[in-house]
Formats: structure tokens, sequence, C-alpha cells
């Protein structure tokens, strides 16, 4: 424990900075912290970084290449992903919007994780760099102390009867951030802004994977899907392949599972036996499972991200984005991280940590691709809200497809004119169809 | 007093994959301090504070019982310092033979009183290691030791045994399996993990212990134990109250309750 930037007459810290979480955000911004020269300590309530994870997704990584040039070939990743599937099922069709290219692969776009493989080594990183990792400990609460300005600063954290004083704490505590909360910088948040998502790892052997989606050697691929995959409830599924398993699970919007009378147990289990992903699924055996609270409200989620003596980071401070085709939340942890560590770094060095002190990560978040691209997907949210994303459109899309398809001894039509008729006998109305096509427009 | 509490560093439990035939895989846990032998490290803390001793942690095992997360995790119960052997030589190593290492290890630690260790391993469960390492080191051993405390000239023993609890003076060296029940083991805070960063590691290579032969057994065959004739029950947990309402209905009808 040392406190390299101690000066006399400044109370007396444990360390430079405390971090809370040792996910993607917590352990990056704890690295370069202590890149920077500071003294970190970074505070995890699981026995070991990634043993509160569940199952994995797509970190799209070109950011933490920036951090660890080349980490894709050292980290534990599963699969490369080189090819995207966009799926609208119906209870006994699909249509699919397929896009493999090698461009994804170099350089790296995207990959699998499994966090209770990946956040250990990240961690690991953060330790090598001289981080003091502490697992196995629930921060409770703030510590905060009434500034030299008049205003309220965070000075610490408290666990049981342990207290640690620090000049910043960076709170990585992930979507409901109780950190945040209690200092009033986040709201206990509406439901239609957050999900639950129920995912399960399907154990399958290597080969049978490349050979079902189609990819090859440490290549993967990215399914999203919709409609009948939820039961009309709004949210999604995805699919994606790791090495030797899948990645399982659908996102339910809160608000509206709550009003389906539907449990996010029930809507998993059709999803997982649905006809539409048997293929892909047949044989294989679940070997974890579980469910996890999912932050979706975009850009009108992210609040206030720094305070006296605090700054949020990752799915603590809102930022995810759900576009329906993608799902982001790693990348954007890791950008504010990079942000935020910088701006505390600044602030530190320069010896003021008020709010004002601490300004520097907002001016450098909103300059990143982090709010570039949470302003971009602004209107996501409320586009995915409407229900025909989840019915009726993958009805339609199918029976177009049907007509076009179906060669059944009738006199072949212009796929306008099949178009046409498909869209005559579903209950999507034009009215609707140009509004949803033009908020979509707009909104991705 | 000098006391050396002998732990393991096991896979962690809730990282297990038991397979739809009962069989389990433990490939993918992770390591911790195996559940049973945080209550010794709190027993001898206990008896140390009281007698003015020092509390020496001892583990052997592969090269992955030392990392800078299982140093702190030892360190963090309690311990003034530790000692390690860690060599991927012993990674398949059987319960005599990881008994034989430790006897030695406790000889080169030199003037230890009392060793006291978990009742059982949290993987291998087997429950002799205390014993082994007793009979190695030519010392008492004594298991189901419910409570230690210190006398004038060595210490008091409470076991708590099918007959019933027994009492015992101790003035000779002696390796103790205390219960899970003894004390109640502390949660360590983040001042003690601090401190576990500070204390001294000893890092004792295999080959300076003298560790004696061993008799190596062969398993024969195994089984796992019978399930008993369950059930299968399954209550409908939609509405709360009238789900425990049949609970205790079918406790009742079992004579569970």
């Amino acid at each position: 424990m040392t406190a390299s930037t101690q000066d006399a007459g400044e109370p007396e810290v444990d360390f430079d900075v405390v971090v809370v979480g040792s996910g993607p955000a917590g352990s990056v911004a704890a690295y370069r912290l202590a890149q920077a020269g500071l003294s970190v300590v970074l505070i995890e309530r699981g026995e070991a970084p990634g043993s509160k994870n569940l199952s994995g997704g797509v970190l799209y990584g070109r950011v933490l290449d920036e951090v660890f040039p080349g980490f894709a070939d050292e980290a534990p990743v599963e699969r490369r992903i080189t090819r995207h599937v966009t799926t609208f099922l119906t209870p006994d069709s699909s249509v699919g919007i397929d896009y493999a290219g090698r461009a994804l692969a170099e350089p790296v776009n995207a990959v699998t994780v499994l966090r209770a493989r990946f956040d250990p080594w990240l961690a690991g990183k953060a330790e090598e760099a001289g981080v003091f990792l502490m697992p196995g400990v629930r921060v409770d609460s703030l510590l905060t102390e009434t500034g030299p300005d008049g205003a309220t600063r965070v000075v610490g954290v408290q666990a049981g009867d342990d207290q640690l004083r620090a000049r910043v704490v960076v709170a990585a505590d992930g979507v409901n951030s109780f950190l945040a909360r209690s200092i009033g910088l986040r709201r206990k948040e509406p439901t239609n802004h957050m999900a639950v998502g129920v995912k399960a790892v399907v154990k399958l052997p290597r080969g049978v994977i490349e050979d079902r989606f189609g990819v090859t050697g440490d290549e993967g691929a990215a399914h999203a899907i919709v409609g009948d995959c939820t039961l009309g409830i709004g949210g999604g599924g995805f699919l994606y392949t790791n090495t030797e398993s899948l990645s399982l699970g659908v996102v339910l919007r809160l608000d509206d599972l709550v009003r389906s009378g539907r449990t996010a147990i029930e809507v998993f289990e059709h999803y997982s036996q649905h006809p539409g992903l048997a293929h892909y699924l047949r044989d294989g055996e679940i070997v974890e499972y579980g469910s996890h609270l999912v932050a979706e409200g975009g850009l009108a989620m992210v609040g206030e991200v720094a305070t006296g003596g605090l700054v949020v980071v990752g799915e603590a401070a809102g930022l995810t984005i759900n576009s329906g085709l993608t799902v982001r939340g790693m990348d954007l942890a890791i950008g504010s991280a990079i942000a935020a560590s910088d701006a505390v770094a600044e602030a530190v060095a320069a010896g003021d940590v008020s709010a004002a002190g601490l300004a520097g990560y907002r001016r450098r978040l909103d300059a990143s691709f982090v709010m570039q691209d949470m302003r971009t997907y602004a209107k996501a949210p409320a586009f995915l809200e409407r229900t025909g994303m989840y019915g009726a459109y993958g009805e339609l899309a199918a029976s177009i497809f049907e007509g076009v398809f179906t060669l059944d001894g009738t006199p072949r039509k212009h796929l306008t004119k099949v178009a046409w008729e498909a869209f005559r006998r579903s209950p999507v109305r034009a009215r609707q169809l140009v509004s949803d096509g033009w908020a979509g427009v707009k909104a991705l | 007093m000098k006391i050396v509490v002998a732990y393991k560093w096991a896979p962690n439990p809730q990282d297990a994959e038991v397979a739809p035939d009962g069989s389990v895989d433990w490939s993918r846990a992770k390591g911790a301090v195996s559940e049973y032998d945080p209550v010794a490290f709190e027993a001898a803390r206990q008896l140390a504070d009281a007698t003015g001793g020092e509390v020496v942690g001892l583990t052997v095992g592969a090269a992955s019982v030392d990392s800078p997360l299982a140093r702190k995790a030892a360190l963090s119960r309690g311990l003034d310092r530790l000692v390690v052997v860690a060599d991927d030589r012993l990674a398949d190593a059987d319960g005599t033979r990881l008994a034989a290492v430790l006897a030695a290890a406790v000889r080169s630690i030199g003037d230890v009183d009392l060793v006291l260790a978990g009742d059982s391993s949290v993987d291998v469960a087997e429950g002799q290691v205390p014993m082994t390492l007793a009979g190695q080191l030519g010392w008492l051993g004594m298991a189901a030791v419910s409570g230690v405390t210190p006398s004038a000239d060595g210490v008091v023993v409470e076991r708590d045994l099918p007959g019933g609890i027994t009492t015992l003076a101790l003035t000779g060296p002696a390796v103790l399996a205390v219960t899970t029940d003894a004390v109640v083991p502390r949660v360590p805070g983040m001042k003690d993990i601090l401190g576990a960063a500070k204390k001294p590691v000893e890092v004792v290579p295999l080959d300076a212990l003298e560790v004696p032969d061993v008799v190596a057994a062969t398993t024969l065959s195994g089984s796992r134990p019978e399930t008993g004739n369950r059930r299968g029950v399954i209550i409908d947990g939609a509405d709360a109250s009238s789900a425990a309402a049949e609970l205790v209905a079918a406790l009742r009808t079992a004579r569970a309750l």
C-alpha cells in the first residue's frame, strides 16, 4: 500500500483510487490508473474476478486493442466473429439476414468471450500493473465528507467494519450500481429501461459448432433473433458461438414481461425449444444457466457520470446499446474506463478531485465513440418498443418469402405483388409500417 | 505457543459440474480455501491470541496452490505467516502422500506445539489427512475436536463424540481436526486483506524436504451413494402461501416434521 501522490496537509488516504467491481470497466480503469503511477485497489464482490459473472457475450474489441494491442491473441477469447445473422422467427418459419465477411476477421472486430474466463485475465493484467486486487469483499457504502468547496464529496468506501479512504472512487459495480444510486447520481430505473436476460451455456463439440454455424477454425457467428422467440414480449434472443459451447439467451423488457403475465423461464424454454433453432442446439447439453438484469434505456439512462471524488463507468453509468441487431455493453464499458482513468489521473495530478476537477471525464466521454454511439442509437429503445417488431413483422416477412419460394403450380407473380398480398393479409397497417420504417431508419 | 494450520487450496465446489450420470467434473473449478478449514484458522488465532503465540499457515499441493489470490485468501484469515510447498509433482498426490509432505514441512518449520486442520477436505472428503499427519509426526492425533482452550501447561480439548462430549487435557504436541461448528470463522475484511499482503510467505521447495516414503493404495472399484427413495414431489410455487402450506403438509405426511 503506497500513497504515491501524498502531499503534506492533505487527509491521509489508503490508496489514490478505489475501483469497485472487476468487470471489463473496473479492470481496465484500474490497469490504466496503475500505469499512470497511482496506487489502486480493485475490490470485487465475488471470490475471484468473473465468479459472479454469467455466460458471456460479444465483445466489440477494437477499443480493447487500444489498451492491450493484439489482446485477442493473448486473452482467453472464444471465437472471432466473422458472421452476423439476424433472424425473424414465427412459430413455424424463420427469415434471416446473414452477413459473413473476411473484413470482420482482420483486424479483429468482435470476439465472443465467456466472462468466467475473460474477467480473471483482465483483472490479472491490472494486478501485473501493480493494482491491489481484493476479491471477496462487498462494498456497503460510500464515505462522504464536505469538501473545501462546501459540496459533498466521496472520500472512500465502507465494507463491514472497515473503511478505505481514497482520493477518487471509481464505481464499476454494474447495472444496479448501488453506489451511484446511494449518492443520487442514478435513480432506480423505470421498468421500461430494464430488461431481464435469461442465459444458458450449451456445450457442443467444436466440429459440430463449426459445421452448424458455417464457420471454421477460431471464427464464430453471432445470431440476433427477434419475433416469436420472445412470445411477443419486447426483447429478443441471441445465440453466440464459443469455442466448445454456445451462449443462448433471451433479453425481455421488464415492463412487457410483467404485462404478459409470463415468467422469464417460460419464455426462455419456449425459445430454447423453438423449431427455428432446433438444428443449432440439437444434442447440446446445458452446462450453465441463470439470469441477470440488463440496462436497456439507452441514452435516456445515462445521467451524471461524475461528482466530487466519484466517477461511474460501464453499465453502472447506463452505458449499453441494444440496436436490435447488436447488443453492446463491454466495449462501451472499456471506452468509458479509458475516458475515466485519463480524467482521474489528470484530476489527482492537479490536486482537484472535486466535481469540477473530474469534469474532464464527461468531456472525454462525450468526445469518444461511447457517447457518439449512445446518441446515434438514442431512438433505438423507443423504436424497439413498437410491438410490431416482435410479432406481426416476422409473420409478414415470412409470408412474403413463403410466396416467393412456394412453387405450387400457380403462376409466379412479381415480388412486389407477392409482398403486397402478404401485406394485405397481415395485421400490419400501412401507416404503421411507414411510421415504424421511418422510425427505424432514424433510430438505427 | 506455535500453532500450524494445515489447510487445503481445493477446487471450489460451486464451480463443479455434476453430469446427469452423477459424475463430477472439477476441470472448470477455481481454487479456494477448502470450506472446512476457515474454522481451523479461527480456532488457531483465538488460541494464539490467548497465549501470545504465533499462527503459521501451511499448504502443500500443485504449483497452482501458490498464487497472489491464494496467498491473500489464507493470510487474511488470521495467520501471522505462511509456508507453501507448491510443486506440480504433487498435482495428483493422494491424502497419504500430502500428509507425508505436510509432516516434513511441519518438521522444517520446527518447534511446533500444535497442528490444527479442518476435519475433511471439500473435494476428496476422506477425512484422513490430519490423522495420517499425526502418525507421520509420531504425535497424538484427535478428530472431532469441537473446542480448544489454553491451559497452564498445554491445551484443553473438547471432543464431540457419538457417546457424548469429552474434555481432555493435552501437554504434548498434537494434530487436532476441528469440527465445522467449533468456532465461527471470521469473514476477512478489507483491512485483513490489505494486511495479508504484508505478511511473510516462505516458499519451501519440495526437494528441500525429507519426505518419508508412503504406501500407496490402489482403488479397485467405486460406486456412488444411494440417493434414497426420492418421492419427486414438485410443488407449484405460483402462489407462495399455498405452496408453503402444501410443503408443510407434504413434510408432515412424510413425518419429516
